[in-house]
Order: structure tokens, then sequence, then C-alpha cells
């Protein structure tokens, strides 16, 4: 293949991006660890309690997720029904829906007398992550044959034997990959936790926000961010070491079954189940934006007429309107940076002998939690000799380092599965090797350019951890308005931040839909 | 000979809806029956019946004058092998044919040192401690019929288990298979499309018969 020359340095701009926004604010959040005076806070029995907490927690909120997602694996990626198609996506939806508006689908749904503590942060973090059970798990059991199961009945073994020793171990390094990344997402989860936890339900994620913004002890707070980093590197080290059971080449993807027989129930009961699990919270939010004491209202909706400013006191809320201009800008921004720095990521990763390492290196602010990529940014760019939270960049450019890594998972592969022999044909047709380059990868990077930027887009509206510490305190996202509000006590606070929760959905919910047809047809 | 029989009676197949006329067959001791017929004509499915993976339409399955019929498959004691050998990927090769001994109740050397046994009765001894992926097409349907066999059936369907191998192999496994009913006085039943197959399976033994579907 005939590859420009530039395409050989294309690395230098990702490699860049990572160095000043990722590496920089991580030194200088290890400054503050390894800074005098941190044994007194390693010491403190205040974070290793949250840790026990949040422990505890997390392994509830895994629990019920593969309690509900398992018999969705199974259904929706093993039989071929009407509607398969939609129920899977459906299943799916709550993954990419911001945590502030599942937390106020949840409140909304369960009412304010029942709407904290342990269980419902529990239901809702499962509610979050059941898609990560489906897609992972789902993925596995479509490989495995359905007909093991019956040699192993006809060999003696009841259903359930056969599925304990047969099915089960085969699907065994699915289900802990999944359950690894479901604890960590719940013991790092920060939303749900402000917006529905009480003061036993808490995690390291809001201790460090609290250490930060109330408190203002940096070195408590980086302390508590590297208690919960060595958790969560154990348990992702933990699950990345989980064999594969199942030999590569007894690997293939079997065609889908008609469900027959009693499996027609399950099918029913499991698609009604998603259903209702997953509409429920979202029709209760609906339903929470129309509504007042007095019934029907449009009252809420009407935040949206002009650029009005929520005030109550010292609770400072801003302009609705004002907020979702705002976080459309950001969203717009990320869009642009993500898909700049992993389109250059994606193509260096083709054209370069290290690209693998390149593309793992792109990988790791995924397993850099919110708050911690928060509290590194600020503490390097947050605060004199220099601050950027006053030009409005650190929130798109946090943003973009979390989907980053997002956009490269969805570039690599499809840039990798284009034939490079159009470059050779284009060269020796006489294209210039820029030209040539263009001819072969082009419309597929374009097409993959714009997905992958509205996905970053769609993460930059619903994130709420990193924007909830870069934030100006007149300068608040849409989530952080959400979150402002529900703080708030009476109806009309509550309805007006249901109202713009279901925009947030009906925003993001749109842009993932749109990428994932876009990446079904390119 | 100590063998088992199997029986259907007016036995009607298909899930949806009736395939083919009911069939009367007796399967004595020792003997094959081989079932033939053109794609779709329900062979598979006689097998899945009588195995109790599909339930009867109408008609019954009787093993040893025994009603099955709505017994489940586990309980029936009839071991299927398939044209892919549907070894249990995350177990070693002795581990899959020690599988239906342990479901019968016996310990695990008990299962093993059966296991072993089956394992040389079909030329592999010493291949237990592999995994499945390192046997060759032939092996690894050989490993199938020792793991049939081992779960001690009362009857064994063999589900077209040569198709995929070449011709010399698929002989040997003929011969493999007729000397097994032979020996252990077992009722087979054996489904091809291929009718060479069919007179091959039938004609080495006394009693064989051919069912047309």
């Amino acid at each position: 293949m005939t590859a420009p020359t530039w395409l050989r340095w294309a690395w230098i701009a990702p490699a860049g991006f990572l160095f000043a926004f990722m590496v920089v604010p991580l030194v200088s959040l290890a400054g503050q660890v390894l800074s005098p005076g941190t044994i007194e806070y390693v010491s403190d029995s205040l974070p290793w309690r949250v840790a026990g907490l949040a422990t505890v927690q997390a392994l509830a909120s895994t629990a019920v997720s593969l309690v509900v997602g398992l018999p969705m694996a199974n259904v929706l990626t093993r039989y071929r029904f009407p509607g398969r198609r939609w129920a899977l996506a459906l299943a799916t939806v709550p993954f990419v829906l911001p945590t502030v508006v599942v937390a106020l689908a949840f409140r909304s749904l369960v009412g304010s007398d029942l709407g904290s503590g342990f269980l419902i942060v529990v239901l809702a973090h499962a509610y979050l992550n059941m898609a990560v059970v489906v897609r992972i798990v789902g993925a596995r059991w479509s490989t495995i044959d359905p007909r093991l199961d019956i040699a192993a009945r006809t060999l003696g073994a009841s259903r359930w034997t056969a599925f304990r020793t047969v099915t089960l171990p085969a699907l065994g390094p699915a289900i802990a990959s999944a359950a690894a990344i479901v604890f960590v997402f719940s013991f790092t989860s920060l939303g749900i936790v402000l917006l529905l936890g009480d003061s036993n339900t808490r995690t390291l994620e809001s201790l460090v926000l609290r250490q930060t913004s109330i408190l203002l002890n940096f070195q408590a707070a980086a302390v508590s961010a590297a208690i919960q980093a060595i958790v969560v590197g154990t348990v992702l080290w933990w699950a990345a070491r989980t064999r594969n059971a199942i030999p590569r080449g007894a690997l293939r993807t079997f065609r889908l079954r008609r469900p027959l027989g009693s499996a027609r129930w399950a099918v029913g009961i499991v698609v009604a189940a998603t259903v209702v699990i997953v509409l429920a919270p979202v029709s209760s939010l609906v339903w929470s934006s129309v509504r007042s004491s007095s019934g029907f209202t449009m009252s809420w909706w009407a935040i949206f007429a002009g650029f009005e400013t929520i005030d109550a006191g010292s609770t400072r809320i801003g302009s609705p309107l004002s907020a979702m201009a705002r976080s459309l800008s950001f969203a717009l921004v990320t869009g642009l940076v993500a898909a700049t720095v992993g389109g250059l990521a994606a193509m260096s990763v083709l054209a370069h002998r290290l690209g693998r390492a390149f593309a793992l290196a792109t990988a790791l602010p995924l397993g850099i939690s919110a708050a911690t990529l928060g509290l590194a940014t600020m503490l390097a760019y947050g605060r004199p000799p220099v601050d950027l939270r006053a030009t409005g960049l650190l929130i798109p450019i946090a943003h973009a380092l979390i989907a980053v890594p997002l956009v490269v998972a969805v570039a690599t592969p499809t840039l990798r599965s284009t034939d490079a022999r159009l470059v050779t044909v284009a060269a020796t047709l006489g294209a210039r090797p820029s030209r040539a380059w263009w001819t072969g990868y082009g419309p597929t990077l374009r097409t993959v350019m714009i997905a992958a930027g509205g996905l970053a887009c769609a993460v930059s509206l619903g994130e709420f951890g990193a924007a909830s510490f870069l934030a100006r305190a007149d300068g608040p996202t849409v989530p952080l308005v959400i979150a402002r509000l529900l703080g708030r006590p009476g109806e009309a606070s509550f309805g007006v931040a249901a109202a713009m929760a279901v925009v947030l959905v009906v925003m993001t919910t749109t842009l993932v839909a749109a990428v994932d047809r876009g990446g079904r047809r390119s | 000979m100590n063998g088992h029989t199997l029986t259907c009676e007016n036995l009607t197949i298909g899930y949806e809806s009736a395939l083919g006329e009911p069939v009367t067959f007796t399967v004595p001791p020792g003997s094959v029956l081989a079932v033939v017929g053109p794609s779709g004509c329900g062979k598979s499915t006689l097998l899945s019946t009588i195995a109790g993976v599909i339930p009867a339409r109408s008609g019954r399955v009787l093993i040893d004058g025994v009603d099955v019929t709505q017994m489940p498959t586990h309980a029936r004691k009839v071991a299927m092998v398939f044209q892919e050998p549907l070894l249990f990927p995350t177990m070693t090769v002795r581990d899959n044919v020690a599988y239906g001994p342990r479901r019968s109740g016996a310990s695990a050397s008990e299962a093993r040192s059966t296991a072993d046994e089956l394992l040389s009765w079909v030329d592999l001894a010493g291949l237990g401690d592999r995994n499945i992926d390192q046997l060759s097409g032939g092996q690894a349907q050989r490993v199938s019929l020792a793991r049939a066999l081992a779960s001690d059936p009362a009857v064994v369907c063999l589900d077209e288990p040569f198709s995929a191998l070449d011709a010399p192999l698929r002989s040997r496994l003929a011969a493999d298979v007729l000397a097994l009913v032979r020996r252990t006085g077992i009722p087979a039943v054996h489904v091809t499309h291929d009718p060479d197959e069919a007179e091959t399976m039938t004609l080495n033994n006394s009693s064989g018969s051919i069912l047309s579907l």
C-alpha cells in the first residue's frame, strides 16, 4: 500500500492531546497524593468506610443487573421473532440515557418518599447497566451451539443441569467481564448516588466531589481518588485475566432459532418485561413533565419560551434555556475535537507498526472515573497560574477525552475492514499518495467520523461527573441544572427538571439512533 | 443377547404440522434401523421425537415395552450422535466422555475409568487430557460416539454422524457402530440421506432394516 508520508505522523496530534489533557492532569493529581501530609488522609477512616459502602452497593447493583440482564441476553440474542431488533435496541436505551435523567425518572416513578436510599440506587444502577450484560453476555451466548444443550440432555442431564454444566461454564468469562464493568460503573457512580443516595449510600466519587467543591481539600480528594483507582484497577485486572474457556476455533455465530413450545412463553415474558422495565421510568418522567397537583399542565415547558433565570435564595439554578444552548455548544465542540483526535488516532493505528499499542493508550481515559478526570483537570488547568475555566473549554476537552476511546473503538475496525487494495488501484491509475489514500479510505472515514462525532455529542450532552467539577457556578450544563432543580423543593422545580430531562432523552437517543443507523449502513 | 428394544407405534412427528404419515416400527436388540429420505422429510425430527427433544404429535414411543412418550429427555436413556461432534467446548476429551456417567450418579473416578475404557475402544486412548480443539474431525466424531455409549443408553440415535467425514473414515466408523450394536445389544436408529450408507449399515447387521420416509 502506498501510504502518504503525513499519515506516519498523524499520531502526534492525538498523542499531544492525551499528554496535555490526561497525562499532565494525572501527574498533578499524583503530585497531590505524594505531597507531605498524605499519610494523615490515608489513615483517615472516612474514605475507607465510603469505599466499603460503595463496594456493597456495587456488588448488589451487579447482582441485580445480572439477574435482569441474563434472561434478556438469552432471549434477545438467540431467538428469532418479530420485533427482536426493536426489543434489543430498547434494552440498550437505558445505557445511553444520562445518569441524572435516570435518577429523575426513578424519583418520579417511586415518589419522593421512597425516592432515596440503597434500594433505589441499586435499582437505578441495574437499569442503567443491564444493557452491558445483554450486549457482552449476549454476544458470547450467540456463539454457543444451542444443540450442546440437547446433547447434554440426551446424556442424562436435566435442563437445569445442562445449563449449569455446559452453558454456564462457556458463558463464564463473558459474565465475569460484564460483572466487572457493571461493578466499576456502580462503584464509581456519581449522578445516581448524589441524587438518589442517602448518607449510607455514597461512593468515593461523591466524596471526591464533596472534598473538592465544599471542603476545598484537594489533597484529601486526591487520596480518595487514588483509593478508588486502586479498587477499579484491581477489578479490571481480575476481569482481564479471566481465561477464555472456549477454544477460539469452537466459536462461531449460530443462526437465531424460532422459539418453540415453552420457549415461546419465555420469549413473550422476557420481551414484555423488557418493554415494561425500560419504558416505565421514561414514561413516568414524561408524565411528570406535564403534571401538576391540579392536573395536566404545560407550564413546565414554558421555560423553553425564553431565557428566564430560575433562582431561589442561595441556590443558583440559572436559565434552563441558556444551559441548553451551553450544553449544545459544548457537545458540538466535543464532537469536533473527539472526532478529529479519535479519527487521527484510528488512522495512526492503521498506518503505524506500533498502532495497536497506541490504540490501547487512547483507551486509557475509559479507566479513569469522571470525578478523577474532573479533579485532575481542575488541578492542572482550573486554578492559577493556568486557569482555563473562564474560557469554557475545559468541559468540552474533558468530554472529548471521555469520548475519544469510543471514537477510536468505532473508527478502527471500520477502517481496518476497508479494502486497502483500493489505494493501490488509485495509485496505479496515477493518483498521488494522499489522493490515493483518500480514494480508498475517504468515503468510509467521512461516514465513520460523522457517526463517531455524533456519539461524542451524545456523551457530552448527558455527562455529569466531570462537568460537576469543571462548570462555573454561573455556567451550568443541562444535567447540572437538572441536579440543582432536584435539590430544590416544590413541584415546579421537579416539573421543569422533568421537562428538561425529556428534551435530553430525545436529543441523546436520537443522536445514538442516528449513529447506530449510519454505522449499520456503512 | 441381553439388549433393549425400541418400538414406535403410530408415531406422528412434526412441531407445527405433521410431517408425513404415522410410522410404526420395532428395532430389536442389537439391530440397526436405517432411516432414509430426502431433505426436510422429517428424518432428524423423528430422532428428536424418540429422544424427547420434540414432543410426539400422536402415537407412542416404547423402550423395552415401557411407554416413554411423556418422559423428559434426560430420563429416557436415548443417546444421540449428531452430524457434528458437538463436544462440550469447556471440557477435556475425557470430561466429555465422562459427562453421561456423572449424570447417572457415578463417582468421578468411576466416570473417569469408564471414559478411558471407551476412549480405548474408539482407538483414542491417551487423548483424554486434550482439549477438544486439538482433535481432528474424525477423532472428534469418535469421541462423540464414545460419549454417547458411556452414558449406558437403552437406544442410540445417529443423525447422519458420518456425513462430514471422508470415505475411509466413514467405513471405519460405520464398522465401529455395527460392532458396538452387536456387542451391547443396544438398538440403533441411523438417519442418512445416502441409500448406500443405509444399505451398508443394515446388510451387515443380521436384523437390520430400512425405513423410508
